[in-house]
């Protein structure tokens, strides 16, 4: 699709020149140690050892909510996109421009949902993950079930689009951590976001 | 009479203050690959539990490299090689001269010849890449170098099933002469 490869192009050429980079074994070393430093955190109500991995997940999406409402002006001025037509659109230039740029990762965009005017979804699959390097889930059996790792990453792109007039919903639906083949991540629009007067104002 | 030849027996890990991580046994191969006897536990925590000794004596002099290349040999058919890190843990591999049946002529005359050092420089090299990858697992909880707090948090053993099984892949596949695992 033309739209995609000048949005490949875009993000090559934006991670070439106008990016600085940093070493990626530290950016892994410090993501695996602030999830671990969740995990122990973060216990069941009742007990002091157990770790509640559903608080660990909405914390990480709650971080990365943060970093995406700031991210986005980065990702804007270095690669000077305009406003996306469509929600198609989107997808491609969030996974070839903003992963590659920031990154270094080509998501593949697949299993598109609806159409225009109908509820619209599309799928994120990683096939390589810097943050998710070499690590190995711990051994408590729940972990398996109940943690996705790269949970920052859904709210990083949830809170980047919701300042571009965007309200999505991410979330991961398979993780090569877990066992699974691919890591995919399902990205949902709900809804475009229009400018809403305050209550009460005359 | 099928020859033999050499094979590893057993790997240990063990952390800086003499605590073992992880000991992996590998059983004594017969004519057609496959294992037919298992080599006894007790017996070979106490080789390794020697061994630690030669580190000890060695220390001081051993200015240059990591590789202590053979530390002991135990009376035919077993020898231990070492291996110190900087860090302090010391990686053990402990082999049986005719642990497996000859799959070559020439592999047949090594377990008479001998082994040299540097036939088992690759199955460190592999095994301190694949204690590497673990260190960089977040999850895992590294060896504190300090006898009080391990006191305080019990065994520090080495439960990663990925480790453990690359350890036992490394025990398998060694044959003297190989250049990397």
């Amino acid at each position: 699709m033309a739209s995609s490869s000048k949005a490949a192009r875009l993000g090559e050429e934006v991670w070439k020149s106008r990016v600085d980079k940093i070493n990626a074994e530290v950016l892994t070393l410090t993501y695996g140690t602030i999830v671990a430093q969740l995990c122990r955190d973060l216990t069941l109500p009742a007990t002091a050892n157990k770790t509640d991995y559903a608080a660990v997940n909405a914390e990480l999406d709650r971080m990365g909510y943060n970093i995406g409402l700031r991210l986005i002006e980065d990702f804007l001025a270095k690669s000077n996109t305009g406003t996306c037509s469509s929600f198609r659109e989107t997808a491609e230039v969030i996974s070839k421009v903003g992963f590659k740029m920031f990154l270094n990762v080509v998501p593949q965009v697949t299993n598109w949902q609806g159409v225009e005017g109908k509820p619209q979804a599309f799928g994120l699959v990683f096939e390589e993950n810097p943050l998710a390097e070499f690590v190995e889930y711990p051994d408590d059996g729940r972990a398996q079930d109940e943690l996705w790792y790269s949970n920052i990453l859904c709210g990083v792109i949830r809170g980047a689009l919701e300042m571009v007039q965007m309200q999505i919903e991410a979330h991961f639906v398979t993780d090569v951590l877990r066992g699974n083949d691919t890591t995919e991540m399902r990205v949902t629009l709900v809804r475009y976001i229009e400018d809403e007067m305050p209550p009460d104002d005359e | 009479m099928e020859s033999r030849s050499p094979s590893i027996a057993c790997i240990g890990i063990i952390g800086r203050h003499n605590n073992p991580l992880h000991i992996s046994l590998l059983p004594v191969t017969g004519q057609d690959g496959q294992p037919n006897q298992e080599r006894n536990r007790l017996e070979y925590t106490f080789m390794l539990n020697s061994s630690l000794d030669i580190f000890e004596a060695r220390m001081p002099s051993k200015t240059v490299g990591h590789d202590f290349g053979l530390l002991h040999a135990l009376d035919e058919p077993i020898a231990l090689y070492g291996w110190l890190t900087n860090t302090g843990v010391k990686l053990i591999i402990v082999v049986d001269m005719g642990g497996r049946t000859a799959q070559t002529a020439e592999a047949g005359k090594t377990a008479i010849l001998g082994l040299r050092t540097s036939d088992l420089t690759p199955a460190f090299q592999a095994l301190q890449t694949a204690y590497i990858r673990l260190l960089r697992n977040p999850f895992y909880v590294p060896d504190d170098h300090d006898p009080r707090t391990t006191k305080l948090r019990g065994s520090l053993e080495i439960t990663s099933s990925r480790f453990i099984k690359e350890v036992e892949r490394i025990g398998r596949t060694w044959y003297p002469g190989i250049t990397a695992i």
